[in-house]
Protein backbone atom coordinates (compact mmCIF):
# COMPACT_ATOMS: atom_id res chain seq x y z
CA UNK A 1 0.00 0.00 0.00
CA UNK A 2 2.78 2.46 0.80
CA UNK A 3 4.26 1.38 -2.32
CA UNK A 4 1.23 2.37 -4.63
CA UNK A 5 1.09 5.68 -2.29
CA UNK A 6 4.72 6.15 -3.96
CA UNK A 7 3.74 4.91 -7.04
CA UNK A 8 0.83 8.08 -7.08
CA UNK A 9 3.15 10.50 -5.53
CA UNK A 10 5.88 9.89 -8.26
CA UNK A 11 3.12 9.85 -10.74
CA UNK A 12 1.62 13.32 -9.96
CA UNK A 13 4.80 14.90 -10.12
CA UNK A 14 4.64 13.55 -14.17
CA UNK A 15 6.68 10.09 -13.72
CA UNK A 16 5.64 8.00 -16.51
CA UNK A 17 7.25 4.89 -15.59
CA UNK A 18 5.38 4.88 -11.63
CA UNK A 19 2.53 5.97 -13.81
CA UNK A 20 2.77 2.60 -15.99
CA UNK A 21 3.00 0.25 -12.71
CA UNK A 22 -0.43 1.69 -11.35
CA UNK A 23 -1.93 0.99 -15.21
CA UNK A 24 -0.09 -2.64 -14.99
CA UNK A 25 -1.67 -3.54 -11.03
CA UNK A 26 -4.97 -2.44 -11.64
CA UNK A 27 -5.70 -2.52 -15.47
CA UNK A 28 -7.53 -6.11 -15.15
CA UNK A 29 -9.87 -4.60 -12.28
CA UNK A 30 -11.18 -1.66 -14.34
CA UNK A 31 -11.20 -3.56 -17.21
CA UNK A 32 -13.49 -6.61 -15.53
CA UNK A 33 -16.03 -4.41 -14.58
CA UNK A 34 -16.11 -2.47 -17.72
CA UNK A 35 -16.47 -5.76 -19.65
CA UNK A 36 -19.49 -6.70 -17.06
CA UNK A 37 -21.65 -3.46 -17.81
CA UNK A 38 -20.36 -3.13 -21.72
CA UNK A 39 -20.26 -7.01 -22.89
CA UNK A 40 -17.99 -6.25 -25.35
CA UNK A 41 -14.23 -7.32 -25.39
CA UNK A 42 -13.23 -4.24 -27.82
CA UNK A 43 -15.35 -1.74 -26.31
CA UNK A 44 -14.07 -2.80 -22.78
CA UNK A 45 -10.79 -2.45 -23.55
CA UNK A 46 -11.33 1.01 -24.81
CA UNK A 47 -12.56 1.81 -21.68
CA UNK A 48 -10.18 0.87 -19.95
CA UNK A 49 -7.72 2.91 -21.73
CA UNK A 50 -9.81 6.01 -22.06
CA UNK A 51 -9.85 5.69 -17.89
CA UNK A 52 -5.91 5.38 -17.42
CA UNK A 53 -5.82 8.49 -19.79
CA UNK A 54 -8.56 10.62 -18.29
CA UNK A 55 -6.86 9.49 -14.72
CA UNK A 56 -3.31 10.55 -16.22
CA UNK A 57 -4.91 14.47 -16.56
CA UNK A 58 -6.57 14.23 -13.45
CA UNK A 59 -3.85 12.71 -11.20
CA UNK A 60 -2.86 16.05 -9.81
CA UNK A 61 -6.49 16.23 -8.38
CA UNK A 62 -6.19 12.72 -6.54
CA UNK A 63 -6.48 13.43 -2.56
CA UNK A 64 -6.01 10.26 -1.37
CA UNK A 65 -9.21 10.53 0.17
CA UNK A 66 -10.32 7.28 -1.39
CA UNK A 67 -8.96 4.12 -2.22
CA UNK A 68 -6.70 4.88 -5.94
CA UNK A 69 -8.54 1.84 -7.14
CA UNK A 70 -12.45 3.22 -5.87
CA UNK A 71 -11.52 6.32 -7.91
CA UNK A 72 -10.76 4.49 -11.42
CA UNK A 73 -14.05 2.56 -10.59
CA UNK A 74 -15.82 6.00 -10.60
CA UNK A 75 -14.02 7.52 -13.61
CA UNK A 76 -15.02 4.12 -15.44
CA UNK A 77 -18.36 4.22 -14.30
CA UNK A 78 -18.53 7.72 -15.65
CA UNK A 79 -17.66 6.72 -19.40
CA UNK A 80 -19.71 3.56 -19.10
CA UNK A 81 -22.42 6.15 -18.20
CA UNK A 82 -21.63 7.53 -21.41
CA UNK A 83 -21.38 4.75 -23.46
CA UNK A 84 -24.98 3.64 -21.92
CA UNK A 85 -27.62 6.35 -21.14
CA UNK A 86 -30.26 4.27 -19.69
CA UNK A 87 -27.97 2.91 -17.36
CA UNK A 88 -27.60 6.09 -15.36
CA UNK A 89 -31.77 6.27 -15.54
CA UNK A 90 -32.00 2.96 -14.95
CA UNK A 91 -30.03 3.27 -11.70
CA UNK A 92 -31.72 5.98 -10.16
CA UNK A 93 -35.08 4.46 -10.88
CA UNK A 94 -34.11 1.58 -8.33
CA UNK A 95 -35.38 3.58 -5.55
CA UNK A 96 -34.65 2.62 -2.32
CA UNK A 97 -37.39 0.74 -0.76
CA UNK A 98 -35.57 -2.47 0.80
CA UNK A 99 -33.91 -0.82 3.51
CA UNK A 100 -33.32 -3.57 5.66
CA UNK A 101 -29.97 -4.65 5.75
CA UNK A 102 -29.35 -7.42 3.58
CA UNK A 103 -28.34 -10.71 5.12
CA UNK A 104 -25.11 -11.98 4.35
CA UNK A 105 -23.88 -15.48 4.10
CA UNK A 106 -19.98 -15.04 3.97
CA UNK A 107 -19.68 -18.90 4.96
CA UNK A 108 -22.16 -21.11 3.48
CA UNK A 109 -22.88 -23.62 5.99
CA UNK A 110 -22.37 -26.67 3.55
CA UNK A 111 -20.58 -27.12 -0.09
CA UNK A 112 -21.54 -26.30 -3.02
CA UNK A 113 -21.82 -30.22 -4.29
CA UNK A 114 -22.79 -29.22 -7.94
CA UNK A 115 -20.65 -26.77 -10.20
CA UNK A 116 -23.21 -27.05 -12.99
CA UNK A 117 -25.50 -25.06 -10.24
CA UNK A 118 -22.53 -22.82 -9.93
CA UNK A 119 -21.87 -22.46 -13.67
CA UNK A 120 -25.50 -21.71 -14.39
CA UNK A 121 -25.72 -19.35 -11.46
CA UNK A 122 -22.90 -17.52 -12.72
CA UNK A 123 -24.48 -17.75 -16.60
CA UNK A 124 -27.75 -16.23 -14.97
CA UNK A 125 -25.34 -13.15 -13.49
CA UNK A 126 -23.82 -12.83 -16.98
CA UNK A 127 -26.93 -12.14 -18.32
CA UNK A 128 -28.69 -9.75 -15.33
CA UNK A 129 -29.82 -5.60 -16.62
CA UNK A 130 -25.93 -3.82 -16.57
CA UNK A 131 -27.34 -1.66 -14.07
CA UNK A 132 -27.92 -4.99 -11.31
CA UNK A 133 -24.29 -6.24 -12.86
CA UNK A 134 -22.55 -3.13 -12.28
CA UNK A 135 -23.99 -2.87 -8.46
CA UNK A 136 -22.72 -7.14 -8.10
CA UNK A 137 -19.62 -6.77 -9.81
CA UNK A 138 -18.72 -3.81 -7.64
CA UNK A 139 -19.98 -5.34 -4.33
CA UNK A 140 -18.44 -9.04 -4.87
CA UNK A 141 -15.94 -9.35 -7.34
CA UNK A 142 -13.98 -6.44 -6.40
CA UNK A 143 -15.29 -6.48 -2.56
CA UNK A 144 -16.55 -2.63 -2.11
CA UNK A 145 -18.72 -1.55 0.80
CA UNK A 146 -22.41 -0.46 0.23
CA UNK A 147 -20.89 2.50 1.22
CA UNK A 148 -18.14 2.44 -1.14
CA UNK A 149 -20.29 1.74 -4.06
CA UNK A 150 -22.81 4.30 -3.06
CA UNK A 151 -19.91 7.13 -3.05
CA UNK A 152 -18.27 5.57 -6.36
CA UNK A 153 -21.68 5.75 -8.52
CA UNK A 154 -23.11 8.86 -6.75
CA UNK A 155 -26.47 7.05 -5.48
CA UNK A 156 -27.99 7.14 -1.71
CA UNK A 157 -27.20 3.93 0.05
CA UNK A 158 -30.73 2.91 0.09
CA UNK A 159 -30.59 2.51 -3.65
CA UNK A 160 -27.63 0.04 -3.64
CA UNK A 161 -29.26 -1.79 -0.91
CA UNK A 162 -32.15 -2.12 -3.69
CA UNK A 163 -30.38 -2.82 -6.31
CA UNK A 164 -28.27 -5.73 -5.03
CA UNK A 165 -31.54 -7.24 -3.20
CA UNK A 166 -33.21 -7.35 -6.43
CA UNK A 167 -30.55 -8.67 -8.41
CA UNK A 168 -30.09 -11.56 -5.81
CA UNK A 169 -34.43 -11.93 -6.35
CA UNK A 170 -33.65 -12.35 -10.13
CA UNK A 171 -31.00 -14.82 -9.82
CA UNK A 172 -33.46 -16.36 -6.83
CA UNK A 173 -36.21 -16.62 -9.77
CA UNK A 174 -33.21 -18.21 -12.07
CA UNK A 175 -32.50 -20.58 -9.47
CA UNK A 176 -36.08 -21.89 -9.43
CA UNK A 177 -36.27 -22.75 -12.96
CA UNK A 178 -33.16 -24.97 -12.38
CA UNK A 179 -35.15 -26.38 -9.35
CA UNK A 180 -38.12 -26.82 -11.99
CA UNK A 181 -35.79 -28.46 -14.30
CA UNK A 182 -34.75 -30.82 -11.67
CA UNK A 183 -37.81 -32.23 -10.66
CA UNK A 184 -39.48 -32.15 -14.49
CA UNK A 185 -36.39 -34.70 -15.26
CA UNK B 1 -40.40 -36.92 -1.06
CA UNK B 2 -39.39 -32.91 -2.04
CA UNK B 3 -36.16 -31.91 -2.94
CA UNK B 4 -36.94 -28.51 -3.06
CA UNK B 5 -33.67 -26.38 -2.02
CA UNK B 6 -34.50 -24.06 1.30
CA UNK B 7 -33.87 -20.31 1.32
CA UNK B 8 -31.20 -20.60 2.96
CA UNK B 9 -29.49 -23.04 0.77
CA UNK B 10 -30.70 -21.03 -2.14
CA UNK B 11 -28.83 -17.92 -0.64
CA UNK B 12 -25.79 -20.00 -0.36
CA UNK B 13 -25.50 -20.57 -3.39
CA UNK B 14 -26.33 -17.71 -5.02
CA UNK B 15 -23.59 -16.09 -2.53
CA UNK B 16 -21.86 -18.81 -3.46
CA UNK B 17 -22.53 -18.24 -6.70
CA UNK B 18 -21.77 -14.39 -6.77
CA UNK B 19 -18.10 -14.48 -4.99
CA UNK B 20 -16.71 -17.04 -7.14
CA UNK B 21 -17.02 -15.25 -10.05
CA UNK B 22 -13.73 -14.87 -11.38
CA UNK B 23 -12.20 -12.12 -12.72
CA UNK B 24 -12.24 -11.77 -16.57
CA UNK B 25 -9.29 -11.80 -17.99
CA UNK B 26 -7.76 -9.42 -20.35
CA UNK B 27 -7.07 -10.33 -23.95
CA UNK B 28 -3.73 -8.01 -24.05
CA UNK B 29 -2.25 -5.55 -21.78
CA UNK B 30 -2.95 -1.75 -22.43
CA UNK B 31 0.18 -0.27 -20.57
CA UNK B 32 1.93 0.44 -23.95
CA UNK B 33 -1.31 2.24 -25.75
CA UNK B 34 -1.93 4.14 -22.03
CA UNK B 35 1.85 5.66 -22.42
CA UNK B 36 1.65 5.97 -25.68
CA UNK B 37 -1.47 8.26 -25.64
CA UNK B 38 -0.14 10.12 -22.60
CA UNK B 39 2.96 10.60 -23.92
CA UNK B 40 1.58 12.39 -26.95
CA UNK B 41 -1.00 14.80 -24.70
CA UNK B 42 0.94 16.30 -22.14
CA UNK B 43 -0.74 16.83 -19.17
CA UNK B 44 -2.51 20.67 -19.19
CA UNK B 45 -1.24 23.01 -16.98
CA UNK B 46 -3.23 24.95 -14.22
CA UNK B 47 -2.16 28.47 -16.72
CA UNK B 48 -1.46 28.01 -20.30
CA UNK B 49 0.95 30.37 -22.74
CA UNK B 50 -2.36 30.99 -24.42
CA UNK B 51 -4.22 31.98 -21.23
CA UNK B 52 -1.05 34.12 -20.03
CA UNK B 53 -0.23 35.40 -23.40
CA UNK B 54 -4.02 37.00 -23.47
CA UNK B 55 -4.23 38.16 -19.77
CA UNK B 56 -1.07 39.77 -20.58
CA UNK B 57 -2.69 41.61 -23.81
CA UNK B 58 -5.55 42.72 -21.97
CA UNK B 59 -3.80 44.32 -18.74
CA UNK B 60 -0.91 45.91 -20.98
CA UNK B 61 -4.18 48.04 -23.05
CA UNK B 62 -6.03 48.43 -19.61
CA UNK B 63 -2.43 49.86 -18.50
CA UNK B 64 -2.32 52.09 -21.80
CA UNK B 65 -5.41 53.64 -21.46
CA UNK B 66 -5.14 54.46 -18.18
CA UNK B 67 -1.60 56.12 -18.59
CA UNK B 68 -2.94 57.51 -21.81
CA UNK B 69 -5.77 59.43 -19.68
CA UNK B 70 -3.55 60.30 -17.04
CA UNK B 71 -1.57 62.14 -19.44
CA UNK B 72 -4.13 63.59 -21.80
CA UNK B 73 -4.35 67.37 -21.57
CA UNK B 74 -7.72 68.35 -19.40
CA UNK B 75 -8.96 69.94 -22.44
CA UNK B 76 -8.34 67.15 -24.78
CA UNK B 77 -9.98 64.79 -22.39
CA UNK B 78 -13.11 67.62 -22.20
CA UNK B 79 -12.91 67.69 -25.77
CA UNK B 80 -13.49 63.94 -26.22
CA UNK B 81 -16.16 63.49 -23.55
CA UNK B 82 -18.18 66.49 -25.78
CA UNK B 83 -17.77 65.03 -29.24
CA UNK B 84 -18.51 61.25 -27.86
CA UNK B 85 -21.76 62.56 -25.90
CA UNK B 86 -22.72 64.28 -29.52
CA UNK B 87 -22.46 61.07 -31.22
CA UNK B 88 -24.73 59.35 -28.92
CA UNK B 89 -27.10 62.56 -28.88
CA UNK B 90 -26.76 62.37 -32.95
CA UNK B 91 -27.40 58.58 -33.27
CA UNK B 92 -30.75 58.94 -30.95
CA UNK B 93 -31.99 61.65 -32.62
CA UNK B 94 -31.21 60.86 -36.24
CA UNK B 95 -30.99 56.93 -36.10
CA UNK B 96 -32.31 55.53 -32.76
CA UNK B 97 -32.47 52.57 -34.51
CA UNK B 98 -28.90 52.14 -34.44
CA UNK B 99 -28.02 51.53 -30.74
CA UNK B 100 -30.30 48.43 -30.27
CA UNK B 101 -28.65 46.87 -33.29
CA UNK B 102 -25.47 47.38 -32.36
CA UNK B 103 -26.14 46.17 -29.13
CA UNK B 104 -27.65 42.74 -30.91
CA UNK B 105 -25.23 42.60 -33.68
CA UNK B 106 -22.37 42.53 -30.67
CA UNK B 107 -24.36 39.71 -29.03
CA UNK B 108 -25.25 37.83 -32.04
CA UNK B 109 -21.18 37.56 -32.63
CA UNK B 110 -20.40 36.75 -29.32
CA UNK B 111 -23.03 33.75 -29.83
CA UNK B 112 -21.46 33.02 -32.85
CA UNK B 113 -17.88 32.92 -31.72
CA UNK B 114 -18.60 31.11 -28.47
CA UNK B 115 -21.51 28.52 -29.75
CA UNK B 116 -20.11 26.61 -31.92
CA UNK B 117 -16.69 25.90 -29.94
CA UNK B 118 -18.72 25.14 -26.56
CA UNK B 119 -20.47 22.70 -28.94
CA UNK B 120 -17.57 21.17 -29.94
CA UNK B 121 -16.26 20.62 -26.44
CA UNK B 122 -19.24 18.83 -25.01
CA UNK B 123 -19.68 16.52 -27.99
CA UNK B 124 -15.96 15.82 -27.44
CA UNK B 125 -16.30 14.94 -23.37
CA UNK B 126 -18.97 12.54 -25.18
CA UNK B 127 -16.75 10.39 -27.24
Amino acid sequence: MDNERSLIHRAQKGDHDAFAALVEEHQRYVYNLALRVVKDENEALDLTQETFVRAWTALPNFKGQSQFRTWLYRIVTNLCYNRLPNLRRSLNDLGDDVMEDIPQFDNPAYEIESSETRKYLHQAIDNLDANYKLLITLRYQHELSYDEIASTLNLPLGTVKTGIFRAKEQLRKSLAHLEESWTTV
Amino acid sequence: MDNRLTPQEQNALIEDALTSQPLASMPRSITLDVMSRIQKDTRPAIVTWNDFLLSLAIASSIGALWFASQNLPPILLAKIRIQGILLYQGFLVNARWLVPSIMFGLAALLAALTIPSLIQMTTNRRR
